[in-house]
């Protein structure tokens, strides 16, 4: 694992967590410790990131040399790891640009260290999940709601659910990323292509409408999770009432 | 003629033509019966009748009716009464003096009868006048706001004086140049385009404190109490209270302004309640402003008196933890300064958000989203403080309820009102999340079954660092979230409102723009 900080106090943090948990495969779980490698600056993380190929970086947005912006893009570039990134501030539109620039996830300061560690092993098992399984179900089945994605076709206890073109298109996008936050932006692209059109502002309307047809109570959905400012998220697993 | 006055000089003329063909009708009429009666009649009878006429026409119809009356009297009386008839020859001696005696007489009545009766109308135009001050001095000096007094003011002097168009200028005092100034109050509506030259004609009769004219030609002169034209279209006077020019007072008017001196008196006069008018609105402001700024101080000590004890209370409790721990004390405290430094993030995240609202910095952008959105992200973010009550929703469930707003800002005032819901309301209870739309606002309420907020307190709830008196220190909050989520609400063109709730306890009401989808499924 890569940690790309400048603050000292901030690695120590990160790399003793980190070392703390074994996050080892299920498969292998006497893998006693986590190899955790460190760089001050961008640059050096990003060669590190080269020559070492981490399972999972974590990556501070206010870094000395170059933006963090630029150093998630530039080992996205021919990186798939998981890049976790440590922000300082709040704003949605800085969370859903660093989402777009192809990181995983993010975690603002000051987070606990317990926080971070169950990011970092969601993180893991999904990047696992996606090696292991890279083609989607042909039939998935989420409680009452089965989805046909051969035949476009969508039960709920039963019932064909009727959905129009984009609902589909919709439904199909949060299918193929689950536990993935789309952006806005990514959903945009996905359902509409780069074209430019007036459908695209009432996306969210889309999405309610997509929930009203899928969830039992569009107000606590289960499947579709809403990430504030940033976009949606697709939690395929029943997750318990609360 | 008897037109020189201006403003009631129309109706003067009308009444003036009756009284006139009234009394000569008279006269003939009179004439004409004592011919009949001539023989019968002794110089003297005719001479008293004519008399009576005369005075007659000279009360009602004033000196030049009566004059006119005595010219023709005395020629009737020559011609038809005095023999030879029907000639102005008079053959007795004595006759001659009947006439002279007669003529005298008429004229001196007739005098005297004008004088009395222009004292009499004087003193009742005079009784009118003060009439008139008295009402505008106490109408529009009682008036509530000064603003709209010295409005009633302009309006009066306007139509007192039969003008087209009447400004008051304050002096600006918040310009360093003295000679600044600013249309306060005028007729018609300030839209009306100013004159050329105007602002800087203001500005020097501020400055002089002379009075000046402008003329037809755009020609601008000092004005002087001998000099009245036509050709002055307008007035400009300075306003002074106790020696010091306060203001400018301009009528106007496109037929020109004639100043006879009983409408020169007339403008001194309204002029000084004009006068009066401006100083009210200065002083009003000034003292408005003084208030504003004592209350603004106020608020900003309380302010930081709350921010140096919500800061220093868990630095305190951090450095004294952390001094046990490196006395080898135990691990609980640890945890401890966890949650201290939770509660410090916490606040100066509120602070920060709370300075941008206030410095006009959060201009959130706006996207269509629907109401089930907002609420799921709402209850998602309340659950765990939510837990211990149930929350019922009152949505319309055949329709999705859309609106034009900010998402996070609105996500974060609707978990504020659900905390606060959770918060001050018995546990177990049920909180009511109710969605409507009307044309304008997206209204989503939040309604508990706690206290609710005593009356006194109801305009407070949204100052910053306001806490429900009584309330207990370890209920958390920074006592920042209302004033923050009004303000987020307010930044994007939303409205945050409270109102006791039937039978008990608080709702607050999020009204956010209301969107209407076009029928965009495909």
């Amino acid at each position: 694992m890569l940690v790309i900080d400048d603050e000292p106090q901030i690695r120590r943090v990160v790399r003793n967590a980190l070392q703390s948990a074994a996050f080892g495969a299920p498969d292998d779980p006497e893998q006693p410790t986590v190899r955790v490698l460190e760089a001050a600056t961008g640059t050096d993380g990003a060669d590190l990131a080269a020559s070492e190929l981490p399972d999972l970086i974590v990556l501070d947005l206010g870094l000395p040399d170059q933006a963090g912006l630029a150093v998630c893009r530039e080992i996205r570039r021919w990186s798939s790891a998981p890049i976790l990134v440590l922000s300082a501030r709040h704003a949605d539109t800085e969370k859903a640009a660093l989402l777009d620039a192809g990181a995983d996830d993010y975690i603002t300061k000051p987070f606990s260290t317990v926080e971070l560690l169950a990011r970092v092993r969601a993180q893991l098992r999904r990047a696992r999940q996606v090696s292991e399984a890279s083609a989607p179900a042909e039939r998935v089945v989420l409680g009452a709601l089965t989805v046909d994605l051969t035949r476009r076709r969508v039960e709920r206890g039963g019932t064909l659910v009727h959905l129009t073109p984009t609902e589909w298109a919709l439904l199909r996008t949060f299918l193929l990323n689950p536990r993935k936050t789309l952006t806005h932006r990514q959903l945009f692209t996905a359902v509409w292509g780069n074209s430019e059109g007036d459908a695209q502002q009432y996306l969210r309307v889309y999405v309610g409408h997509l929930r009203r047809k899928i969830e039992n109570d569009p107000m606590r959905p289960r499947f579709l999770q809403t990430e504030p400012g940033v976009g949606y998220r697709f939690e395929p697993e029943l997750a318990p009432e609360t | 003629m008897p037109g020189a006055d201006t403003s009631f000089g129309n109706a003067r003329t009308r009444t003036g033509l009756t009284h006139w063909l009234a009394w000569f009708l008279v006269l003939a009429l009179l004439t004409v019966a004592m011919l009949a009666l001539r023989t019968h009649l002794d110089k003297a009878h005719v001479a008293l009748l004519f008399l009576l006429v005369i005075l007659g026409a000279s009360g009602a119809g004033g000196r030049w009716l009566g004059l006119s009356v005595v010219a023709t009297s005395f020629v009737l009386f020559n011609v038809l009464f005095l023999p030879p008839y029907y000639t102005l020859v008079i053959a007795n001696p004595l006759d001659w003096l009947v006439l002279v005696t007669f003529l005298a007489t008429s004229l001196v009545a007739a005098q005297l009868l004008h004088r009395a009766r222009s004292e009499a109308q004087e003193a009742q135009e005079r009784a009118s006048e003060v009439d008139r001050l008295a009402t505008l001095g106490a109408e529009t000096l009682n008036a509530p706001d000064a603003h709209d007094g010295l409005r009633q003011i302009v309006e009066v002097i306007r139509a007192t004086l039969g003008v087209d168009e009447c400004d008051v200028f304050e002096r600006d005092a918040e310009v360093a140049r003295p000679a600044a100034s600013s249309r306060i109050a005028s007729v018609p509506g300030p839209s009306a385009p100013a004159p050329a030259g105007e602002g800087s004609l203001v500005g020097w009769i501020l400055q002089s404190g002379a009075r000046a004219e402008e003329l037809a030609d755009g020609t601008v002169r000092l004005s002087g109490d001998d000099q009245a034209s036509a050709d002055v279209r307008a007035l400009a006077v300075p306003l002074r209270v106790k020696g010091a020019t306060v203001g400018v007072l301009r009528v106007a008017s496109a037929a020109g302004l004639r100043q006879p001196p009983e409408w020169r008196r007339l403008l001194d006069a309204l002029a000084y309640y004009a006068a009066l008018g401006v100083e009210r609105v200065r002083l009003t402001t000034i003292a408005e402003r003084a208030e504003a700024e004592r209350r603004l101080e106020a608020l900003r000590s309380a302010l930081l008196t709350s921010v140096s004890h919500d800061l220093r209370t868990p630095l305190t409790a951090i450095k004294g933890l952390a001094h046990e721990i490196q006395q080898g004390g135990s691990a609980d405290s640890a945890s401890v300064i966890e949650m201290e430094v939770d509660r410090l993030n916490a606040l100066i995240g509120d602070m920060l958000e709370l300075s941008r609202i206030q410095a006009g910095a959060v201009r959130p952008a706006l996207v269509i989203d629907t109401a089930d959105d907002l609420v799921g992200a709402a209850l998602q973010g309340a659950r765990s403080i939510l837990r211990g009550h149930t929350v019922e929703i009152d949505a319309p469930t055949d329709e999705l309820l859309s609106g034009r707003f900010a998402f996070t800002e609105s996500l974060r005032v609707l978990v504020n009102l659900l905390e606060n819901a959770a918060k001050y309301s018995p546990a177990g209870s049920t909180i009511v999340v109710r969605v409507r739309r009307d044309a304008e606002w997206l209204s989503i309420s939040v309604l508990d079954r706690g206290p609710g907020v005593p009356v006194a307190e109801r305009d407070r709830i949204f100052e910053p660092f306001y806490r429900p008196t009584g309330t207990p220190s370890d209920v958390g909050g920074t006592g920042l979230g209302l004033s923050i989520a009004r303000g987020l609400a307010e930044a994007q063109g939303g409205r945050l409102r409270f109102m006791p709730r039937e039978g008990g306890g608080s709702c607050f009401v999020l009204d956010l723009q209301s969107a209407t989808i076009p029928d965009v499924d495909d």
